[in-house]
């Protein structure tokens, strides 16, 4: 049984501005698919449709199971705690310590009260410690979040979304922010949790020439709609060309364009 | 070669009139300048209009204006207790200190609840815009006026000066917090969203976190505002402490050198405040 399945999901912020449209795919537990288009293609849209940080307009998104539209406030906080999220912009709370941002990763689990407070248990903090050992952290569990560089945001991104025992992680331009080293090292990490955790992946990305480097499977989003959805082996130029336009296609090709296809 | 001539103007030193010289012609007379010229005519002639209108009673300006150089002098210069001891100023200070700690604490803890339903990204549009024009429409009304509507129900006197300041307070405090709630990354709050962590735990664990040291500083301005309106409440609404002092050295004893000590005690605590202010809202802006 998939995983994750989206069929004929469409998102109208207005009458205009069409987000996505009949777009459906389907995900296999263990998979590590990338999601490629340019900006403003509606990938982010489509991840946040998944957890339903953004409502659709129509279609259906099935997780696990569960038809997600249907669920109420409850279940869908729980549904959520199956499903870890990082972002462009890591989304950390500065003012609080690395081990305080990847222990919010247990606030889907826990009563409101003992949440809101910070109260956590002796076990939950134990994996916290060792979900950060896991990305290489173990140095700066007590710095605030402000003071770490780029790449360890991210990190400490990976880990609060790990901490939530996922079993679909949603990467939302996880690399978008980072230099070249940072980036290898956060992809890494990501391909590292797939392989070794079995942990599926949804990965967001701009740089083509990164997909074609991790991804097993790809999807091409233009325009709100999928263009593209197969091995990653069986891209070709072509159609990097018409996801991008055909000059940008060029550019993100480069040398590179000799191992597509 | 195009671009160059199109930056060429921009690159000439302005070639400026010498001073005084051409300086009517340079300056047409358009409709700003001619507003301002006929408002500043109508300020003038209400001026003159007024000063030769007063009913003046036979009164010897020369002397007046002397007289209240005098009194000055005394309030001033020769700072005096006579019907209070320091004891019972300083317990006069310290009832003023605290109508406006207490009235700052209570606006404070109202202000935090509507502020978090007050602010766009935590709350329902509906629900936010009833509540910043309801703080809108308190903040338009002056403290002593809902101090005096307060005082039809519990009578001039402490409790209708607590009532009114706490009140204004929540609404001042309600739209400095609901901003600094605003000012949050809505990307945190959405990270947060999709742990699946509920409002409150978002609230408390991400939106709090990130305002406190924009909520510490703006509870503390208020804090100062109050203790300005305590002193005022202290005798327009006889709400006691210092201001109520003040009042009966003023109206009711007539000793200027009395007023002048209250005043300059007024004016010490004042710089305490302004000063620890300031040391928080620095130790802040090191931590943020």
């Amino acid at each position: 049984m998939s995983l994750l399945t989206v069929k004929g999901v469409s998102k109208h912020y207005n009458e205009r501005i069409v987000a996505l449209s009949d777009v459906s795919f389907a995900i296999e537990p263990g998979e590590f698919v990338v999601i490629i288009g340019s900006s403003g293609a509606g990938k982010s849209t489509l991840l946040r449709c998944i957890n339903r940080i953004v409502e659709v307009t129509s279609g259906v998104v099935t997780f696990d199971g569960l038809d997600v539209g249907s669920l109420d406030k409850r279940e869908l906080r729980k549904m959520r705690t199956k499903v870890g999220m990082i972002f462009q912009h890591y989304n950390l709370v500065n003012r609080l310590c690395v081990l305080e941002n990847v222990l919010h990763g247990r606030l889907g689990y826990k009563s409101t009260w003992a949440g809101a407070l910070g109260i956590y248990s002796e076990e939950e903090k134990a994996q916290a410690l060792r979900v950060l050992r896991l990305v290489g952290l173990e140095e700066q569990v007590y710095q605030r979040c402000d003071q770490l560089s780029g790449g360890q945001k991210q990190r400490v991104g990976i880990a609060r979304a790990l901490l939530q025992d996922p079993k679909l992680l949603l990467c939302d331009e996880p690399i978008s922010s980072l230099d070249p080293n940072a980036s290898k090292v956060i992809m890494d990490y990501l391909k590292k949790i797939n392989t070794e955790l079995g942990i599926t992946c949804l990965v967001n990305l701009h740089q083509v020439h990164v997909a074609l480097a991790y991804a097993e499977r790809i999807i091409g989003v233009k325009r709100g709609r999928v263009v593209y959805d197969g091995l990653t082996e069986h891209l070709t130029a072509e159609t990097i060309h018409d996801i991008y336009g055909s000059e940008a296609g060029d550019l993100l090709l480069g040398s590179g364009g000799n191992h597509v296809g | 070669m195009q671009r160059e001539q199109s930056l060429a103007p921009l690159w000439q030193p302005k070639v400026r009139p010498r001073l005084g010289q051409h300086r009517a012609l340079n300056k047409p007379l358009d409709k700003g300048t001619l507003f301002m010229r006929l408002t500043m005519a109508t300020f003038l002639a209400l001026t003159v209009l007024a000063f030769a209108s007063f009913d003046y009673q036979g009164i010897n300006i020369y002397n007046a204006f002397l007289g209240t150089i005098d009194n000055f002098r005394v309030l001033m210069l020769s700072p005096q207790l006579t019907h209070f001891s320091l004891v019972e100023a300083a317990e006069g200070m310290l009832i003023t200190l605290s109508l406006a700690l207490l009235t700052t604490v209570i606006g404070a803890i109202l202000a935090l609840f509507f502020g978090l339903l007050a602010a766009q990204n935590l709350s329902s549009p509906l629900v936010s815009s009833l509540i910043k024009g309801g703080v809108a429409f308190i903040r338009a009304v002056p403290t002593i006026l809902w101090v005096l509507i307060f005082a039809i129900a519990a009578g001039l006197g402490s409790v209708a000066a607590v009532t009114g300041m706490a009140f204004h307070s929540v609404g001042y405090l309600v739209k400095a917090y609901s901003e600094a709630f605003e000012e949050v990354d809505s990307g945190v709050i959405e990270a947060l969203r999709a742990t699946g962590a509920s409002w409150w735990q978002i609230v408390c664990q991400a939106v709090l976190p990130t305002a406190q040291s924009y909520l510490l500083s703006w509870t503390f301005v208020r804090f100062e505002i109050n203790f300005v309106g305590a002193l005022a409440m202290g005798a327009a609404a006889g709400a006691g402490g210092l201001g109520f002092d003040l009042f009966l050295a003023s109206a009711h004893y007539f000793d200027l050198r009395e007023v002048g000590f209250i005043t300059y005690l007024v004016l010490a605590v004042a710089l305490v405040l302004e000063t620890i202010t300031t040391q928080i809202k620095v130790r802040l802006r090191v931590q943020t």
